[in-house]
């Protein structure tokens, strides 16, 4: 059973004072994540993120189509039990101290109170929050309300964590402990759903990406897959003769920005139409003595592939 | 039931720490103070011999003005409870209204409502638990000071005015047919200010429709029955204030009409508050 699923979901807002005008959110948008995966959406602003998340948390309702979490329909309170929300800019009663915070949020989310006591103890460690179960949550910077949010969001345990910008507004240090809590969150066989504009991060945690575009889902699948440049190599290898080099059969050229690893190699990048092609290269590199390192598929980064596909050059 | 316990506690609490309630707590306690230090009775074999309240002192026949009878123990019991009673009634509800106004649409508000409502709670759930909050709070205050002066005023005379106690459910049921109005303008408008308006607006307009009787013979045949359906529709905080009174002065209450309507008002203006918060995007 997928932990979320999502089918030919729409949203359209009616808005204005006879709410003639309309915006359409989502539309058609169909998408699986499976558990254990983290998963990241993209998107640029107003195409349709936040619209997501909110109709799988049931604060939005969806104007058709269906959205399940964990095989329940996503507006059933009981679908909530297994999961954990840390929205953007959330904003915690400032009277409260992170202790009182936590139990509150805590018997919210149903957990007896001898199992949120030992939580909340074991997740102010794990946060860096130690020592300030007692402050006001008023007082707490910006990185600190993050990660309270994330203690808040983990004190049911739950099996799916919606991440909404998580990142946003903290600094370096604060988004490396986050990203460090999301990373072994992974490793403890949760499921994360990742919704954030820093692609940098989302590159180095999510296993699964989508991008949605005007409400659309334009593209979806592992982080290798897209950002894969279909067709092109990284070859390191001993140095190539200057006569292989110059033959078009061969497909061969110096990698524009290739650093090798070591003084005795070099960088090349291979263009092969097919397996054959690429396979032919090799076996006339390996007859003219060349020894390879490496080869790997050539990859772009998830910004370019990003920016490709959102805003593709005219 | 955790959940329910768990919001009510978080409304308790945020209403308990705005200021304007620990004004009002703190003006009760001088209320409670002053009725057990200053106001001080010289009980006579069951009878009142004298007054002395902030060390001013009188006789009962000082307190007799032409032909009414001397002052009893009795009387003074009611003038201190109706006192007590509809000032609370009033000033009471008027600040608690205005210290409560702003909780549901901050609750509402972005960042608050999505810690809410991403939790295993139905919205039912979590709207019937934000009223309860808001109740029990302003319960817990008008106990404190109407109880508080209950007792105290029935420990020193030996005067119970069990009455005076329905006056007190009286004053937390009105407070909860007005917070109806607050709560419907807004999870309509999330607007507290507009929630504020409507509210005093409707006791003002109240006050009109206790006229009713003078008011409705005035009027064209348009005009008169138009008027007598806001009269049975709309609550009628200025005519229960009778009931209070009434309560307070330990007599039996000859018609219960304006507090029943009002309580089918307010019973009105939450359902279909959770009407619309069922149905809301946030």
């Amino acid at each position: 059973m997928p932990a979320l699923s999502v089918s030919s979901l729409s949203k359209t807002y009616r808005t204005g004072l006879l709410r003639r005008s309309t915006v359409q959110a989502l539309d058609d948008v169909s998408l699986t994540v499976e558990e254990g995966a983290i998963f990241g959406l993209l998107g640029p602003n107003g195409a349709g993120k936040t619209t997501l998340v909110k109709i799988l948390l049931g604060l939005v309702h969806p104007t058709s189509g269906t959205a399940h979490l964990f095989g329940r329909p996503a507006g059933d309170p009981a679908a909530r039990q297994r999961i954990g929300f840390v929205p953007e800019n959330h904003r915690f009663p400032g009277f409260f101290t992170a202790m009182q915070t936590l139990h509150a949020y805590g018997r919210l989310a149903d957990v007896p109170r001898a199992e949120r006591m030992d939580r909340i103890l074991a997740l102010l460690e794990r946060l860096d929050l130690e020592g300030r179960g007692d402050s006001k949550v008023k007082t707490f910077s910006k990185g600190m309300l993050q990660r309270l949010g994330l203690a808040q969001a983990l004190l049911s345990d739950p099996d799916l964590l919606f991440l909404d910008e998580p990142t946003g507004g903290v600094d370096p240090v604060g988004r490396r402990a986050i990203r460090d809590i999301v990373l072994e969150l992974r490793e403890e066989g949760k499921t994360i759903f990742l919704n954030s504009h820093l692609l940098s991060e989302v590159e180095k945690v999510c296993t699964q990406i989508a991008i949605l575009r005007e409400g659309s889902l334009v593209r979806q699948g592992s982080v290798e897959e897209l950002t894969a440049v279909e067709r092109v190599y990284d070859l390191v290898a001993t140095p190539v003769p200057d006569a292989l080099l110059d033959d078009p059969d061969t497909a061969l050229q110096p990698a524009p920005d290739g650093a090798p690893p070591n003084p005795d190699l070099a960088q090349y990048r291979v263009h092969a139409d097919d397996r054959t092609t690429l396979n032919a290269v090799l076996d006339r590199l390996r007859g003219a003595d060349v020894e390879i390192e490496s080869i790997t598929p050539l990859r772009q980064s998830l910004e370019d592939y990003f920016i490709d596909v959102v805003d593709p050059p005219s | 039931m955790r959940p329910l316990l768990g919001l009510v506690l978080i409304t308790f609490r945020e209403l308990w720490a705005r200021k304007i309630v620990l004004g009002l707590f703190i003006i009760s306690s001088l209320v409670l103070l002053a009725v057990t230090f200053a106001l001080n009775l010289d009980v006579v074999e069951g009878s009142l011999a004298g007054i002395r309240l902030f060390g001013q002192e009188a006789t009962p026949e000082d307190l007799a003005e032409g032909d009414t009878p001397p002052l009893t123990l009795n009387r003074v019991v009611i003038a201190v409870e109706s006192v007590v009673a509809g000032a609370a009634y009033w000033i009471g509800i008027l600040l608690a209204l205005f210290a409560s106004a702003s909780l549901f649409p901050d609750l509402q508000s972005a960042g608050r409502v999505e810690l809410l409502l991403s939790k295993p709670v139905s919205r039912t759930k979590a709207l019937f638990g934000h009223v309860l909050g808001v109740w029990s709070a302003i319960a817990v205050l008008t106990l404190y000071l109407m109880g508080g002066v209950w007792i105290i005023m029935s420990l020193k005379t030996g005067v119970w005015n069990p009455r005076f106690l329905l006056s007190l459910l009286i004053v937390v049921g009105m407070f909860a047919v007005m917070y109806a109005a607050v709560m419907l303008m807004g999870v309509w408008t999330e607007s507290t200010a507009l929630g504020l308006i409507v509210s005093y607006g409707l006791i003002f307009v109240s006050m009109v429709l206790a006229a009713a009787n003078q008011i409705s013979p005035t009027l064209g045949p348009v005009g008169r029955p138009v008027f007598w359906g806001l009269y049975h529709m709309l609550p009628n905080f200025t005519e229960v204030t009778q009931i209070v009174s009434t309560l307070a002065e330990g007599n039996a209450v000859s018609s219960w009409y304006p507090f029943f309507s009002s309580l089918l008002f307010g019973g009105a203006a939450y359902a279909v508050t959770g009407y619309w918060f069922a149905r809301r995007d946030f």
